[in-house]
């Protein structure tokens, strides 16, 4: 397998990348740690002319309790003690994704947008032309789902459910100026699972932020996966959530991982704040959760199995939150 | 690790580092990728994407055309069947008329560079019929529309059927008090070496072609390249460079290296071939893909008295070691207890996915983990504990199996009794809280097959050159296939032992058909025992020649001469002594440079039935292990804390190699259990790729206790039988019975992944069987 020749841009600036994005809209591809991008391109998977890299633009990297440049490497946020003490549920997701050499280039923005993934697209060109390709790339039919108009490849980021659950805002740099929006907002529910986020051409993930009350959160994130590392998320379940003695101050749960997008349950989780958790309630909630997402079969563990591990995931992150230092 | 008793050797017995280890560790060891020619050409392969179909015409004109291309073969250019087994040649270097699975080869082009090879591919068109898809070897037992190859039992997809009855095995079940039964199913799993394929070919204008090759087996390699390119041997010279690993993956000489030569030749430049590991995959001969039906009798004291067994064994889309496949997932029951009677029927079925093959451990491990499992069944159902089932049952040294296997050194009994004490099964088993358990896996294997594939058995199996000249360094040559067990630290090792020599002295020369004679290289665990005695007969012609010139210079016998520490000495008068370099020089004043030549071939074993040769060694060795594993109920997670791993290779003759050996089979073992797996969709391969198939992690690694209990082998050099095999069998249900002591569920399929846990969970909970409480 060989990588197509591409053409690298390397700009320094974020006006330079906004400009640069809205010129080769569509034609190009950002270069955020490339650990998923470069493996996907020599499987040949909508591989695009045109590299955006983005290492020396130096306002997408650094960090502090309450922002994270999109281009931190996750393992200089894993280094930070002191930042993980204050963001343990953060900590958490950042720790199990994939391997300690994969964290070394992989960066925040990159695992907030990587791509997501399927049995039937992960694969060589070899492979997918022998199957008559899908949906997602080249093809036109999805082997998962028959008769399916939308893809249901799977979310495959560790780091959103963990933000999700902190009511984390992005910064995105665009053609018309700065916006700020909801993590939750980036992503789009209305997208046919090939398009999953509101970024318009130009745009681009510059930072995460933070609310003030974000850090010292009681916060968990539990992932499932066949290994203790290299694994993509099976399932990935967030907490966070506050607690006056045994009343809920607040309580935000997030799940990804099984279904095309990450996504919270507020209207499960609202109802709960001013009242103690009692295992009654968190039974109801995890059920509820399992109730509600429909993993489908296109990653190693069966459909039926990851949602089961769903509820018992949830019961585990809420039980292990509620004990763990609020830091 | 047991601590070793001081031996009566200098080396061996001793932990003793690669020879090769700081060149690997360096980067400096050359590996077949390392190796550049001038003007090299890129090889690269067509591969199927149909499971199966006709090859109704192809047309290469586009391809050929093509700027940078030099050469576009297809299947008619070198038709020859080959196959590692000279009675099922049924493969050829490049698909003849049929594609038999997807990644079958159907063409390959030799061009300047990689981008100009696959554009070149993709140039090619086949003009193809498609043909019936026969992925579950069922499907395959009774004639079918299109047999995947024409050689298939009465026209049906079988490649191999074994039937053995040895003594009255219905007459034993009828007598018996209790009986058991265990039906396996074993998802087919691969070796993934590190080291994805890779071979150079170099034509030479002196009439020559030189093949570089990741191979476990050069000879079978050299004689394969012969047939099939009609090319004598003599001018056909195979090396092995450094290889990163094989398992049984490199063992059968394979398409792409008669295609890599293939493409040398028609060139006239020197071509490389390099896999990725998508191509490794395609390529597998991993373990088959197996359902087996165990049956076991025992009287009411705990005697065996039968087994019965069949197996179904699905063999994709060639035979390559298919035959003997079939007879091992038989007899390789015949260990390490009494079987006094036996019935087994193996059927091998083609199919239309990428073929299986020899796996370390070939033959002997699906089969161990139904016996072992029925075997802790059995012992519940009779009330004993497993440990003593299995000790009451022990074959004794020296005794002789009922399909007549010659059983030698055992020390199975040693290895239980070890087992037991250190792992301190009798305060655990049955005795853990809910979710843990201990479990009892043992074994046997063959330290070598005893028949030659290819030779009329009067040639040696294994022949080992030794020349030394005035420098006083030592070369060693010999075919046997180091590819990373350390046989050349052993080699090495025992020269540098017999001569009394420091292991720098010698120095272990890479494989080369032109100069190394023939060892058949390394598969059925066969290395140290076979160039281990030939090494050794070697060292001792070589040394007696030193010694009688010590002889001469002292003015002593040589009789009450001894070796070591670099001189040759009066016994007992160790200020009376030449040196090694003096006794050389001194030897060398007649014959200048010293050559000395050892084999070894094995005795005459086995039956005269048909097949009685499947399974017959010189030795076997013999395994007992615990596992303690941690089962998470809810999740169905589990983990293995500990594994105790008893093993009896006779004399480990390096310590290190051997425990490094041990550990690696642990954690291949274990990915069998815990994940491994080829998963298809129909004849699909699904998880191509090392992120989803999946090898164990570091992290799920127990921590692992060796003990090495093995008396001498009267026949092994030193005392030595293998270690690279037989260690990983114990492994499985060493585990899976460990799971039923944590959870009282019997897991038939591998791997047991969480959610078959889960599900085995939730079917003890409706058949209302309580266990430990829970």
């Amino acid at each position: 397998m060989h990588l197509d020749p591409f053409e690298l841009h390397r700009p320094t600036t974020v006006d330079e990348v906004v400009r640069l994005a809205t010129e080769l809209a569509g034609r190009f591809d950002y270069l955020a740690g490339g650990t998923d991008l470069l493996p996907n391109y020599k499987m040949h998977l909508n591989a695009k002319p045109h590299l955006v890299a983005l290492e020396d633009v130096g306002e997408l990297r650094g960090h502090s309790e309450t922002r994270l440049g999109a281009m931190e490497r996750l393992a200089d946020l894993e280094a930070d003690r002191a930042f993980g003490r204050v963001h343990p549920g953060l900590s958490d997701a950042i720790g199990e994704v994939a391997t300690p050499l994969v964290r070394s280039s992989g960066t925040v923005g990159g695992n907030l947008l990587v791509d997501t993934r399927c049995f039937f697209f992960n694969q060589s060109y070899f492979w997918r032309s022998s199957l008559g390709f899908c949906l997602k790339a080249d093809g036109d039919r999805c082997h998962v789902v028959p008769q399916a108009e939308r893809c249901y490849a799977t979310f495959s980021g560790d780091l959103a459910p963990a933000l999700l659950v902190l009511d984390a805002e992005v910064e995105v740099a665009g053609p018309t100026g700065r916006r700020r929006l909801p993590l939750g907002a980036l992503y789009d529910p209305a997208g046919d699972g090939i398009r999953r986020t509101r970024l318009a051409p130009g745009d681009l993930l510059v930072a995460v932020h933070l609310p003030p009350g974000a850090p010292g959160r009681r916060a968990r994130y539990k992932k499932l996966r066949v290994r203790p590392s290299y694994d993509f998320p099976e399932l990935g379940v967030a907490v966070a959530g506050a607690w006056d003695s045994d009343r809920v101050r607040s309580l935000r749960l997030a799940v990804g991982g099984v279904e095309t997008l990450p996504r919270r349950f507020d209207d499960l989780t609202d109802p709960l704040v001013g009242a103690p958790l009692t295992p009654e309630t968190v039974n109801r909630l995890a059920d509820e959760v399992q109730r509600r997402v429909r993993p489908v079969h296109n990653t190693f563990l069966p459909p039926d199995y990851r949602r089961r591990m769903v509820g018992v995931y949830v019961r585990r992150a809420l039980a292990e939150a509620r004990e763990g230092s609020a830091g | 690790m047991s601590s070793p008793e001081p031996g009566p050797y200098r080396l061996l017995g001793g932990r003793i580092p690669y020879v090769e280890g700081p060149l690997k560790v360096t980067g400096r060891a050359e590996y077949t990728d390392d190796i550049q020619r001038p003007g090299m050409l890129v090889g690269r392969l067509l591969r199927s994407p149909w499971p199966h179909a006709r090859l109704v015409s192809v047309d290469v004109r586009a391809a050929r055309a093509l700027p940078g291309v030099l050469a576009v073969l297809t299947g008619d250019r070198y038709p020859t069947p080959f196959g590692v087994l000279p009675i099922t040649h049924d493969e050829t270097a490049i698909a003849v008329g049929k594609a038999r699975y997807i990644g079958d080869i159907v063409a390959a082009v030799a061009a300047t560079d990689e981008l100009t090879a696959e554009k070149a591919l993709s140039l090619v068109r086949f003009k193809v019929e498609p043909l019936p898809e026969y992925s579950d070897p069922r499907s395959g037992l009774s004639k079918v529309a299109e047999p995947i190859h024409a050689r298939g039992l009465l026209g049906s997809n079988i490649q191999k059927e074994v039937v053995q009855h040895f003594g009255d095995v219905d007459a034993a079940f009828a007598r018996a008090a209790v009986t058991v039964r265990v039906r396996g199913r074993f998802a087919g799993v691969t070796h993934a070496f590190t080291e994805p394929m890779a071979t150079v070919a170099e034509a030479t204008p002196d009439g020559r072609l030189t093949v570089w090759s990741a191979t476990q087996v050069p000879h079978y390699l050299h004689r394969t390249l012969s047939e099939v390119l009609e090319i004598p041997m003599h001018r056909i010279r195979v090396i092995k460079p450094e290889v990163g690993g094989g398992f049984g993956g490199k063992s059968d000489p394979l398409p792409h290296e008669i295609v890599c030569a293939a493409l040398a030749l028609e060139t006239g430049r020197p071509v490389k071939i390099l896999f990725d590991r998508e191509d490794v995959f395609y390529t597998n001969h991993g373990r088959h893909p197996t359902q087996n039906d165990v049956r076991i009798a025992a009287d009411a004291d705990g005697t065996f008295l039968g087994y019965d067994i069949e197996a179904l064994i699905d063999g994709g889309a060639w035979s390559s070691f298919g035959t003997v496949t079939t007879y091992y997932n038989g007899v390789l029951a015949m260990g390490p207890y009494r079987v006094p009677n036996f019935r087994y029927k193996g059927q091998r079925v083609y199919t239309t996915k990428p073929p299986s093959g020899a796996m370390r451990a070939h033959g002997g491990t699906n089969l161990r983990y139904s016996i072992e499992l029925a075997l802790d069944a059995l012992a519940e159902k009779l009330g004993v504990d497993p440990f003593d089932l299995r000790e009451r049952n022990a074959l004794p040294p020296n005794s002789t199996t009922i399909n007549q296997f010659r059983i030698t050194s055992t020390s199975f009994v040693k290895c239980l009794t070890a087992v037991r004490e250190r792992s301190g099964w009798d305060a655990k088993f049955r005795r853990l809280p809910y979710g843990r358990g201990v479990g009892l896996g043992c074994g046997f294997y063959i330290s070598g097959s005893n028949s030659p594939i290819h030779f009329t058995p009067k040639m040696p199996q294994s022949t080992v050159h030794l020349k030394v000249d005035m420098d006083g360094g030592i070369a060693v040559h010999s075919m046997q296939a180091d590819i990373g067990q350390g046989s050349n630290t052993l080699l090495a090792a025992i020269v540098a032992e017999v001569l009394g020599v420091d292991l720098e002295r010698v120095h272990v020369q890479r494989v080369d058909s032109d100069v190394s004679p023939v060892d058949l290289g390394s598969y059925s665990s066969r290395v140290t025992f076979m160039m281990g005695n030939a090494a050794r007969e070697a060292a001792e012609s070589l040394r007696d020649r030193l010694v009688a010139a010590a002889a001469r210079t002292l003015g002593e016998p040589a009789g009450s001469l001894e070796v070591g520490h670099e001189r040759i000495a009066v016994r007992g008068r160790p200020d009376r002594f030449v040196t090694f370099l003096d006794a050389l020089h001194a030897a060398m004043e007649t014959s200048g440079a010293l050559t000395a030549s050892g084999s070894y071939r094995s005795p005459t074993l086995g039956g005269t039935f048909k097949g009685a040769r499947a399974g017959t060694a010189p030795a076997y060795s013999f395994a007992a292990y615990v596992a303690e594993v941690d089962v998470d109920v809810e999740t169905g997670a589990y983990r293995i804390p500990r594994l105790w791993a008893a093993f009896d290779c006779g004399r480990a003759l390096n310590r290190l190699a051997v425990e490094g050996q041990i550990e690696g089979s642990i954690h291949m073992g274990l990915g069998q259990v815990m994940g491994e797996s080829m998963n298809y969709r129909s004849s699909r391969l699904l998880n191509p790729s090392l992120l989803e198939y999946k090898i164990p992690m570091p992290q799920q690694m127990p921590k692992v206790e060796i003990l090495l209990v093995g008396d001498d082998d009267p026949e092994g050099p030193f005392g030595a039988k293998e270690a690279g095999e037989g260690p990983l069998i114990a492994t499985l249900p060493a585990v899976g019975n460990a799971l039923y002591d944590a959870v009282g569920v019997r897991f038939h399929e591998l791997p047991i992944t969480p959610d078959r846990v889960l599900r085995g969970l939730d079917l003890r909970a409706a058949e209302h069987r309580p266990w430990k409480g829970a």
